[in-house]
């Protein structure tokens, strides 16, 4: 598997980080990604807002 | 059977409650029975009630349990017709590039935290929440305002952990999507 992966990858996989544990790889693998691309680090920031918005819905 | 104070304070959430009902049943006579039976049950339970969550957390548990059991009653069938559509990843594929980047990049939105206490904000995502699709917004509702666990929205929606993903995935996508339009880079406004 390589460890470099695109951000379509990587945004699926910041998604799935939200519902449950994923694979330390796979972890890793967003840790990497994200120290590299601006947007999926603004798209990371986005679904912890995201969140904390719908916990606050009222 | 509670005082007419804990009364009042229930009903002043029935309009939330009403709205997430209806985003999750997408059927407003259901949903305001359901919203009817929680406001019911939370009076005949007022004792239960002990203050260490808010009241309007604790009337979204029992609104939680009204809604699972009208969906095992009768959601799986009609309700659930689209769900094939939306558990496909195709259409999604059109965010990306051939090469895995996206087409239009997501923005950096500041402190959007700074959003959450403008009644203006909560109502255009009131808007994009009604522009999801019906079981995408049914689920993701189930996850991040009732806030079950992965493994019992599929149990009670006999849905497979990969469509879970996939419908969390495409709410998250399509709800920044509209927010960022419609608030964040709206025109006159500074993100």
């Amino acid at each position: 598997m390589r460890l470099r992966i695109s951000c379509k990858d990587a945004s699926r996989l910041i998604s799935q980080l939200q519902d449950g544990d994923i694979p330390l790889w796979e972890r890793l693998r967003i840790r990497l990604h994200l120290q590299l691309c601006d947007a999926c680090t603004h798209f990371e920031r986005q679904l912890r807002f995201l969140r904390a918005a719908l916990r606050n819905y009222r | 059977m509670a005082e007419p104070d804990f009364a009042a304070r229930c009903n002043s959430h029935r309009g939330y409650l009403l709205r997430v009902a209806v985003l999750q049943l997408r059927d407003n006579d259901v949903a305001e029975d359901v919203v009817q039976d929680t406001l019911l049950a939370a009076l005949q339970g007022a004792s239960g009630f002990s203050g260490r969550s808010s009241l309007k957390t604790w009337l979204t548990g029992i609104l939680k349990h009204k809604i699972i059991d009208v969906i095992r009653r009768k959601g799986r069938e009609p309700a659930f017709a689209s769900l094939d559509e939306e558990t496909q990843l195709e259409d999604l594929d059109a965010l990306f590039d051939e090469t895995g980047h996206w087409e239009n990049p997501p923005a950096d939105w500041g402190n959007p935290e700074s959003a959450l206490s403008q009644q203006q904000f909560m109502e255009v995502m009131q808007m994009c929440l009604e522009k999801l699709p019906p079981n995408t917004a049914r689920v993701f509702l189930m996850r991040e305002v009732m806030e079950l666990e992965s493994e019992e929205i599929c149990k009670e929606l006999a849905i497979t952990s990969t469509n879970l993903w996939v419908i969390l995935y495409r709410a998250r996508i399509a709800l920044r999507q509209c927010l960022e339009q419609k608030w964040f880079a709206a025109p006159g406004r500074a993100a």
